[in-house]
């Protein structure tokens, strides 16, 4: 058997492969085609040498319903909400992105104004129906909107999380008067909060034609190809979904790039088994990202914002992102002092030493300066150092300081900038990094990772092999998952229990459902319960576990302490003063999938033997190190290194500073331990 | 200005440095805080001030407290001197005329020392829910102070590391939610202690000297940044007014009027021939009119530069004694931060306007629009508070329309959902939307404002300070001004009745409102405005104004009397003819 995993970026399209339990490994990484990006997943294929019909799984994580989102290229729906609130998904929440912006614009609605259409109906918050519905309304809205030209449909009614009865009632007429049409009704994620689920419906119904279509057209191509096995693709909530069910859920597959990245650290950080968590990182040419990994697990949020202010309640993976990359720019602001970003050269011209026409130094231009970076690229671009000065020197010589001196600071704002950025998601999510790992993929990342670490007081940084497919890998070590939700507002005391139960157990078996429906068997089928809580009073919520069985009063007193614990980790403090209440309930279900045997399948990465050692002058706080280079492909298994070194990978350049160690561990995982710093 | 003598990158590292302790300083808060004004309205501010007293930086993420924080700082050193502060020290206050500006805010400093000597405070200020006084959080509108709740002078909450218990007992017996004040003490704490933390280790890896001195240059380099950006401000003098409704007893607006003056690197603002002292509760106490100032300034003057005292130095404000917006005890300030604050903008950008044409925007709906509605609920001993901001629109600005539905600029809050409330409380929402015609009309139109109706399940009582309901805010540069907020009460019969501002018959009704009742079944009926609009409405393309009606932001009958547009509605096109022909009506009519 053959799984197969491929991501397509923004850049590249990646392909990683595994045979039967990890006898073979395979990878591919082409240029992906902008036009059509089917046609960058063939020539994936055909650039790893692999025959469509010998495979049996393809997982598929691709930028389509993201770069559909953001470029608005989707067929605008039409929406379909309740009198007086028409334009909710316009207005969002009153705050603006910036504090003394006099020119910043909110994003523009997702739907015109003209295209919302209001009908007379009012559900109250305990589900009874104050306003019936005026089904001839509805008819004539219906009628209108297929007089426009429009398919695709998006139901909000206010407290619909409460009685869907209007909205599925709306979706039947919508139907009957629109031969054809695509309906999403936010009551399929019955979250209380009218924005985050009137946009989720939205974001559903623009995508639908979009993924449905796009979807459609690869398992085609494929099958046409004589591919025979089944299709899945990766999810934002750190899963998979097959084909056939994602374009009903379109919603969720938006950001599924970085899903991969932390399945593969994930995957590839298992053995450490030591209950410390890892902070999966991806620094490129423009940002830095950060996911924190918890069990295994990928932290995940509900508040997923697809834009400024535009909510939705998915659980996603909780990637957090600072305008910080190989391609930070370098300035001198209006007071004479020396900023760094957050415009970056981006691709284009980028940076200074790439000789398009970049005059504005980078922090890569200052990499080339201070050794750290090869010149060649690896044998892909001759870098041109002079220019890097040139663009150095533009803010050296205003700050009185010698290019050498200002590239490190150049690199130091970077390094500092980047700390500070992962302290404060870990103040937010009530973490403390020094009991985490840093896993480091992106081409930028592995150069400053063990800087960063130190800053922030981790003491261990694993650049994993292959760093340059990890999405793609990760796609493969992935599970089916499905989160099913409901609102259930109700404080713990005095909870009905026999609601809760009945509640529970409905979303247990929904999602056991689907994967049985999806083929899993009952013993590869694993369910866990988490409960959205808060305390009486408060507006947000905490996730808290619950047990697998029916609770009781006691097991509610237990879950209540429990959330106590909970808000404790995420918030700082806990209250015996506050009642707690339960708002929401979900069902995580996941399928396993079969999984190679990591230490052989990467085993064949390294070599055995001696590395063949260059060395390059490179400068470390003001002092030159003559530093020796090893190429990763040449690195055996055993290899123990200290820094200063650098270590050649295909796609990025590890650096390892003055004072730190470094050992490849049995994966090939490139694992530095940090040394004292001053 | 002292000469640069640290090396750039040190200096850029520490500068964030200090940002990055702000910037924790509020997160620490906004997570620990168990009140929902503090952890969802984001009413807070945390600042690091230098060993004088002198802000140095702050995460400002409420703007009325930008430049009023120190205010706090210096009388906790005057009340106790250097030597009368220790390490281990809080002083909390929240006196308007002791270092606060009114009540429901509240500050807390700490002293931070590095080998035994005092090398800066942080400090920390939050609006709690209720600190008691004639009605729930503080909006009694008297003409006393006394009844806008309890009034701290500068105190130690902890001395060296003990808290102060009966302190703490008093405030939770004067509370109407006792069981916020833990936890608000707790939060502010931790925040205090989390940038107290960041200064130690800075100070530890770079040297106490070291980070004194990058917080001198600090300020500074923002001094340097906000001298260059007045230098883009032609010198000259510009003046314009502004006006509060009402105190809530006059039947009079109450007035402001500001000059304001360029000349170099320096601009003074005086603001001589505003009215006396008012006998409601709308007075501005100098460190809220000063701070309305700076962060009016601030949009304009080098926005990104670090918020201190650096700031403060090429800027000078004159407001005389005796005005509403420099008053003394026992003139009450409840409305100072919500309803004076937004004026003094206001009148600042109206000022600006005739300096800086092509880069000024036209005022916001220069409210917060706060309302306080007491539920009952035969299920719930004591009721529910129930509170909220409806907003108006941003104003016109020299590139594009102004921004629908956004926070005013004094703030940066956030709303409670429809679905939230309901759940919460005995009401129901029956609307929530833009309000059409609501932006004032402009070659840059100003943004929409929005329409609230709230229903009432049991019986209600509501107060609310609000103005703009005489008229709109102002356009500039020809823009013109969107229609008055006005508030409303509509019958279980579905009759509406204005309750505040202009009626139907031309009356003023008053629009502070006091405890106005509601019987069950009657609902709350709110109208914000919008944004004034930038420039002349009969210059904006026809296509902008089609594009708006057909989408609803603006009716065909405005579009024919305020843009000179004729609008074919039948085939969604803009009739050429008419439209020449309008434009120049409305011009033959100015």
């Amino acid at each position: 058997m053959l799984r197969v995993g491929i991501d397509v970026g923004g850049t590249f399209t990646d392909l990683f492969a595994w045979r039967a339990g990890g006898a073979e490994l395979r990878t591919a990484k082409v240029m992906t085609t902008p036009n059509d990006l089917i046609d960058g997943v063939l020539e994936a294929v055909e650039a790893a040498d692999l025959e469509l019909g010998e495979i049996e799984t393809i997982v598929h994580g691709s930028t389509t319903a993201t770069n559909a989102l953001i470029e608005r290229t989707y067929p605008e729906p039409a929406f379909i909400t309740t009198e007086g609130f028409r334009d909710t998904i316009e207005m969002g929440r009153p705050h603006r992105e910036h504090l003394y912006d006099p020119y910043q614009q909110r994003p523009a609605p997702l739907v015109r104004r003209t295209n919302r259409y209001p009908v007379r109906e009012k559900i109250r918050a305990d589900g009874s129906i104050r306003t019936s519905l005026d089904e001839e309304q509805v008819r004539s809205v219906a009628r209108r909107i297929a007089e426009s030209g429009t398919r695709n449909v998006a139901v909000g009614l206010i407290n619909s999380y409460a009685n869907s009865a209007h909205e599925r009632r709306i979706g039947e007429l919508v139907r009957e008067e629109i031969p054809g049409a695509l309906v999403a009704l936010s009551s399929d994620n019955p979250k209380f909060r009218e924005l985050p689920r009137f946009v989720t419906a939205v974001v559903r119904a623009a995508l639908l034609p979009v993924m449905g279509e796009y979807l459609e057209r690869l398992e085609a191509t494929l099958r046409g190809r004589g591919f025979e096995g089944s299709l899945f693709v990766i999810k934002s909530n750190g899963g998979m979904i097959h084909s056939s069910g994602a374009r009903e859920c379109a919603e969720e597959l938006i950001e599924s790039g970085p899903a991969g990245g932390v399945a593969a650290a994930a995957a590839l950080c298992e053995h450490f088994r030591d209950g410390k968590g890892l902070l999966c990182t991806d620094m490129g040419g423009t940002s830095f990202d950060v996911c924190l990994i918890e069990d295994g697990q990928g932290l995940v949020r509900d508040d997923y914002e697809i834009d400024w202010d535009l909510p939705i309640v998915t659980p996603m993976l909780d990637i957090r992102s600072v305008g910080a990359g190989g391609g930070s720019i370098a300035w001198i602001d209006g007071g004479g002092s020396i900023r760094l970003g957050p415009r970056s050269a981006g691709a284009d011209p980028g940076p200074a030493c790439y000789g398009r026409g970049g005059t504005e130094p980078t922090v890569t231009d200052a990499n080339l300066l201070l050794g750290r970076l090869e010149p060649t690229l690896g044998g892909k671009l001759r870098l041109d150092p002079d220019a890097a000065e040139r663009a150095v020197a533009t803010v050296a010589e205003p700050l009185g300081l010698a290019v050498a001196a200002c590239a490190e600071g150049i690199v130091r704002l970077c390094v500092e900038q980047v700390a500070a950025a992962m302290k404060l998601v870990s103040v937010d999510r009530g973490r403390d990094p020094r009991d985490y790992r840093l896993v480091s993929f992106g081409g930028a990342g592995p150069m400053h990772a063990a800087e960063i670490a130190a800053l922030i007081g981790v003491e261990t940084v694993i650049v994993p092999p292959l760093a340059g497919v990890a999405s793609a890998f990760g796609g493969t070590m992935m599970d089916v998952r499905y989160d099913i939700e409901t609102t259930f507002y109700m404080p713990c005391e005095g909870v009905d229990l026999l609601a809760l139960n009945e509640r529970l157990a409905a979303l247990d078996a929904e999602g056991v459902g689907r994967l049985e429906a999806d083929g899993f068997a009952a013993e590869e089928i694993t369910l866990t319960r988490t409960a959205g809580m808060r305390y009486v009073g408060q507006s947000y919520e905490v996730d808290t576990p619950l047990p697998a069985e029916e609770l009781d009063a006691d097991a509610v007193r237990t879950v209540a302490e429990e959330f106590n614990a909970c808000h404790l980790r995420e918030h700082g403090v806990a209250s015996e003063e506050f009642p707690a209440a339960f708002v929401n309930l979900r069902a995580s279900v996941s399928g396993a999938v079969p999984k190679p045997e990591l230490a052989g399948l990467f085993a064949q990465t390294a070599a055995i033997g001696a590395p063949s050692g260059t060395t390059r002058e490179v400068l470390f706080g003001g002092i030159a190190h003559e530093t020796p280079i090893y190429q990763r492909r040449e690195l055996g298994l055993d290899a123990r290194l200290e820094g200063p070194a650098i270590i050649q990978d295909v796609d990025a350049t590890v650096l390892i500073p003055p004072g730190d160690r470094v050992v490849l561990d049995s994966l090939g995982n490139v694992v530095i331990s940090i040394g004292r710093r001053r | 200005m002292t000469p640069r003598t640290l090396d750039p990158i040190t200096f850029e590292v520490l500068r964030s440095g200090l940002e990055y302790a702000c910037e924790r300083m509020g997160r620490v808060l906004q997570r620990a805080s168990f009140s929902p004004i503090i952890y969802d309205m984001v009413d807070f501010s945390n600042g690091i001030f230098d060993a004088d007293g002198e802000l140095v930086g702050q995460a400002a993420n409420c703007p009325v407290h930008l430049g009023a924080m120190h205010y706090s700082v210096r009388a906790s050193l005057e009340r106790f001197g250097a030597d009368g502060l220790h390490p281990g020290d809080v002083v909390i206050l929240n006196d308007p005329y002791r270092g606060g500006t009114h009540t429901p805010d509240v500050t807390m400093t700490l002293p931070a020392y590095a080998g035994g000597e005092l090398i800066a405070f942080a400090a920390s200020r939050a609006h709690w829910t209720d600190l008691g006084g004639g009605g729930a959080g503080g909006q009694a509108f008297s003409t006393h102070i006394a009844a806008e709740g309890l009034r701290l002078p500068p105190l130690k909450l902890v001395e060296a590391g003990e808290l102060n218990s009966d302190l703490v007992d008093i405030i939770r017996n004067q509370s109407r939610v006792p069981q916020y004040v833990d936890g608000d003490i707790n939060a502010q704490l931790g925040a205090l202690n989390a940038g107290e933390a960041e200064l130690l280790r800075l100070a530890d890896r770079y040297g106490h000297a070291t980070l004194r001195q990058v917080m001198r240059e600090v300020i500074d380099y923002t001094e340097r940044m906000t001298r260059a950006a007045i230098r883009r401000i032609p010198d000259g003098e510009y003046e314009a007014e502004d006006y509060a409704d009402t105190d809530g007893f006059s039947e009079e607006p109450v007035r402001l009027r500001l000059k304001l003056t360029v000349d170099g690197d320096e601009l003074s603002v005086d603001f001589a021939g505003t009215d006396p002292v008012a006998d409601g509760a709308i007075n501005s106490p100098e460190a809220n009119t000063v701070s309305a100032v700076y962060y009016s300034l601030k949009f304009f003057l080098s926005p990104d530069a670090p918020a201190n005292a650096g700031m403060y130095r090429p800027i000078t404000i004159s407001i005389p004694e005796g005005t509403w917006l420099n008053p003394s005890w026992p003139a009450p300030t409840i409305g100072c931060t919500v309803l004076a604050a937004p004026k003094v903008c206001a009148a600042v950008w109206q000022a600006l306007a005739h300096a800086i044409p092509d880069r000024i925007i036209a005022p916001t709906y220069a409210e917060d629009n706060w309302f306080v509605a007491s539920l009952a609920d035969p299920e719930v001993k004591g009721g529910h508070v129930f509170s909220d901001l409806p907003p108006g629109g941003w104003g016109g600005t020299p590139f594009h329309d102004g921004m629908n539905v956004t926070e005013e600029p004094n703030g940066n809050c956030t709303n409670l959902p429809a679905e939230t409330a309901e759940l919460l409380f005995p009401i129901e929402y029956e609307r929530y939307e833009l309000r059409p015609d609501s932006g004032g009309p402009g070659r840059f139109r100003g943004g929409l404002g929005s329409v609230l109706q709230v229903r009432f399940d049991e019986r209600a009582e509501l107060s609310m300070e609000c103005s703009r309901t005489r008229a709109g805010s102002p356009g500039v540069g020809g823009g013109r001004a969107g229609p008055p907020q006005r508030q409303s009460k509509v019958g279980r019969d579905g009759r509406r009745a204005t309750i505040g501002g202009l009626t139907e018959d031309g009356r003023w009704l008053n629009c502070l409102l006091s405890n106005h009742p509601f019987a069950p079944g009657e609902a709350f009926l709110f109208e914000s405005t919008g944004g004034g609009g930038w420039g002349d409405p009969l210059e904006r393309d026809p296509q902008a104004v089609l594009s708006d009606v057909l989408d609803g932001y603006v009716s065909a009958e405005a579009a024919r009397a305020e843009y000179g547009v004729g609008i074919d509605l039948e085939r969604g096109e803009i009739d050429e003819e008419a439209t020449g022909a309008l434009r120049a009506t409305v011009r033959a009519k100015r």
